[in-house]
């Protein structure tokens, strides 16, 4: 079974860090301990061994489906049962017999595609998980798939129920698609656990990027309408926090030498100007133009505490 | 006989306000009930003189329309739909239909006088109507005091604080009940979005002939049914849809159409939607219409004949077939709809014979799916030769086929019965192949022969099979 290396992926990697950001400062809210991790491990369970690192008391459980990958999990284990549980099951029928009682999870529904049955599985699991629970939901954000007239009128019947606007054009554009899929979460959300409900979804943070496919993704709190301040307090200082539903921030940071991130590291943080103060460090260009330079050199000032090293190493 | 010491007064049956403002609100749901509103600004166009002039147009509701808002503090719609003029005040206000209510205009829906106010009072406590009809400008105030007051039927009018801009009505309503708040606000988008898609559907003809109706600023466009049909040699097999149309002796008028919307799916496609939902909507099933609004929108259930009297329950297989059923009538209380207007009434002997019309149209396309069961792709070519209409051309072209006459069956009328295309029998010496085999083998195979991992099957197998032909004839 072919996979794409997942693990070499620089923005994918920033989200999966921003991710274990997210699930640190849950921790100011709840004992970590409660929490079971779900997640769709790939090949070689990278999130699994991030979370085994940074935060050892939560149990996990990987889900894969294909018999092969599966395999190559038991082969990456980063930790030894209990403490991780694989399971070889397709996450439909995981999820039917999931019963999470009043353990909270923390779920990350990593999908590669965008279906319609995965804003189904995302809304049935709204509606199982227990109070305080953390959702991360992960799609393909892929406008040019839907540049034909076929493909919209394709995509509008697929996608009907949860449509901000049901005779809306998907966007061509790629930001513009990600708010787009945002609203679809949004709608799903509410149809899930309507404001009748006792509880929530409230988004703690949400991005996109591109490593070669498009993908957005969405982090939040199912919790209780009374408790909504209190979770939007513990993450309001955290400068990548999304908690009104507004625009998805962009994922987009540059490829730089370990060097060039070494001698800009002295200038970090950033509070104003990041783009030009990183592009004045540097001294030159590393994209066609001045603004493309300065905007990814801000981007990469946003997130530069996520964006891990890739180095060679001799085994 | 000894006389009883008990004295048996009169009893009061006046009607309780709390059943009307409790009571019959239960029975509908909120998007509904807001749906009954627009039903009155249909309405209202129809009793307007504009209206007379673009009867006979392809858009008969052009110029007109309707603006719904709604935030956590309050509601309103804002038509120009000629208002409600003064000498049908008392009737519009009143709970329920008065015998001498003046004569209703053709066309119109409303028949119980229940509609708006059910409406209004579902959502608030205080509501204020503002409405323009020529000279007459005034306004209804409806406040949480005449709610409670038992004693005081009467509803204060006063002359409307400032003109319209065109003849239309306004009603806004506020002192939101908590569970309205929550839906306009905590579930704002998925209300939205829900309400949409109901306007969408059930307006979809009437927006369709020029209505206007806007959500919070967003317009909103429907998507109706359109069927395949084959301009052409009339007498060539061909898709068209079947057709049937008559007017009953009370004088309704039934016009029912059923065919195709696209391509048959392959077996490939029949069996990707049974394991898994792909399409959250479909355009599958019956649209029935009664004086323009769709009371069903692509049903696919008993209602509409599914599942009885030798026609299959609705399945994967039939997905391109679609059909719609338009009633007319000058007396809404002819047509076959429910206390709702929102759905069909199963046990009207009116709609059930239209059904039995509408299961012989749809065993026709039936027959076809299952005739041309696995020849999918060849099926595709006579799609792709006729285009797709929509209803209002489906009925002006359908002037130029030809129709027999039915007097002696249950329902008289005129039909049309396509003659559908045939597959060509297989040749006796020819011999279909099919197999299953894993999909990651089907991945694996096609990405070797054709670089490309998502070739169809059928195409995988059919080059694998020429590819081991050429060595065995060597």
């Amino acid at each position: 079974m072919k996979h794409p290396p997942y693990h070499l992926r620089p923005n994918k990697a920033v989200d999966r860090l921003t991710f274990l950001e997210a699930i640190r400062r849950l921790g100011k809210l709840s004992r970590l301990s409660a929490y079971t991790y779900y997640g769709f491990g790939g090949p070689h369970l990278e999130e699994f061994q991030l979370l085994y690192e940074f935060c050892p008391e939560i149990k996990m459980v990987s889900i894969e489906e294909e018999k092969e990958t599966f395999k190559r999990q038991k082969f990456h284990r980063p930790c030894a049962k209990p403490h991780l549980q694989l399971v070889n099951n397709n996450f439909k029928s995981f999820l039917d017999q999931f019963q999470a009682s009043d353990r909270k999870s923390i779920f990350w529904l990593d999908y590669t595609g965008l279906e319609y049955k995965y804003f189904e599985e995302f809304q049935d699991l709204l509606g199982k998980v227990a109070e305080g629970s953390v959702i991360k939901i992960t799609l393909q954000c892929q406008p040019r798939r839907y540049s034909e007239d076929k493909d919209k009128d394709d995509f509008r019947k697929k996608f009907a129920d949860v449509m901000p606007n049901p005779a809306a054009a998907p966007p061509a554009f790629l930001e513009e698609f990600s708010c787009f899929l945002q609203e679809m979460l949004q709608v799903a959300t509410q149809q899930a656990l309507p404001g009748a409900v006792r509880l929530m979804f409230q988004p703690i943070s949400s991005f996109y990027y591109t490593d070669g496919t498009g993908m957005f993704t969405l982090t939040g709190v199912v919790c209780s309408r009374t408790e909504v301040d209190k979770i939007k307090k513990a993450f309001q200082d955290w400068e990548l926090a999304n908690l009104d539903w507004a625009k998805p921030r962009k994922i987009d940071v540059p490829v730089l030498s370990t060097k060039e991130r070494l001698h800009l590291q002295k200038r970090l943080p950033c509070k104003r100007n990041s783009g030009k103060t990183l592009h004045k460090t540097l001294g030159y260009l590393i994209n066609r133009d001045i603004a493309k330079t300065e905007d990814q050199l801000k981007n990469y000032a946003d997130f530069h505490r996520y964006s891990p090293y890739f180095m060679k190493a001799i085994p | 006989m000894k006389k009883s010491k008990f004295v048996y007064e009169p009893v009061d049956a006046s009607p309780v306000k709390s059943f009307f403002v409790s009571m019959l609100t239960r029975d509908i749901k909120l998007e509904e009930a807001i749906l009954d509103l627009l039903d009155n600004c249909v309405d209202g166009i129809l009793r307007t003189q504009k209206s007379a002039r673009n009867k006979n147009t392809k858009q008969p509701y052009k110029g007109f329309g309707a603006e719904i808002k709604f935030n956590r503090d309050s509601f309103s719609i804002s038509d120009n739909c000629g208002g409600i003029p003064w000498n049908l005040h008392e009737y519009a206000f009143r709970m329920g239909r008065a015998h001498d209510r003046p004569k209703d205009t053709h066309g119109t829906v409303g028949v119980y006088g229940i509609g708006m106010k059910r409406a209004l009072f579902k959502m608030g406590k205080h509501c204020l109507i503002s409405t323009q009809s020529g000279e007459n400008r005034y306004e209804v105030e409806i406040n949480p005091q005449w709610i409670t007051d038992e004693s005081d039927w009467d509803i204060p009018v006063g002359p409307a604080k400032k003109p319209l801009s065109e003849d239309g009505t306004t009603i806004v309503v506020s002192e939101l009940y908590p569970g309205i708040k929550e839906r306009f606000f905590d579930d704002a988008k998925a209300f939205k979005s829900e309400l949409e898609r109901m306007v969408a559907s059930h307006y979809a003809f009437i927006i369709d002939k020029g209505f206007e109706v806007k959500i919070n600023g967003d317009a909103v466009k429907p998507r109706p049914t359109k069927l395949i049909f084959h301009r052409g040699d009339k007498k060539s097999p061909a898709i068209r849809p079947f057709i049937f149309k008559t007017k009953t002796e009370e004088g309704v008028e039934i016009f029912l159409t059923v065919g195709f919307t696209r391509p048959i799916p392959s077996q490939d496609e029949i069996q990707d939607e049974q394991e898994e939902k792909q399409y959250s909507s479909l355009d599958a099933g019956w649209t029935i219409l009664c004086n323009d609004r769709a009371v069903l929108y692509c049903d696919r259930s008993e209602l509409t004949g599914w599942g009885e009297a030798g026609v299959p329950r609705y399945h994967t297989q039939f997905i391109a077939i679609s059909g719609i059923v338009e009633f007319i009538s000058d007396d809404a209380s002819k047509l076959p709809t429910t206390t709702t207007k929102r759905g069909i009434d199963a046990s009207s002997s009116l709609y059930l014979q239209v059904k039995n019309k509408m299961r012989e149209g749809m065993k026709i396309f039936i027959d076809y799916t299952n005739k041309w069961k696995g020849l999918a792709e060849e099926s595709k070519k006579h799609i792709e030769d006729g285009e797709p209409l929509s209803f209002v051309d489906i009925k002006n072209e359908s002037n130029n086929l030809s129709f027999i006459a039915t007097k002696k069956t249950v329902l008289r009328g005129d039909q049309h019965r396509p003659v559908l295309p045939l597959p060509k029998k297989l040749e006796t010496k020819k011999r279909r192949l099919s197999f299953v085999k894993d999909i990651d083998e089907v991945r694996d195979v096609s990405e070797y022969l054709f670089q490309d991992g998502n070739m169809d099957p059928s195409v995988v197998g059919e080059k694998c099979f020429d590819m081991i032909l050429k060595e065995a004839r060597k």
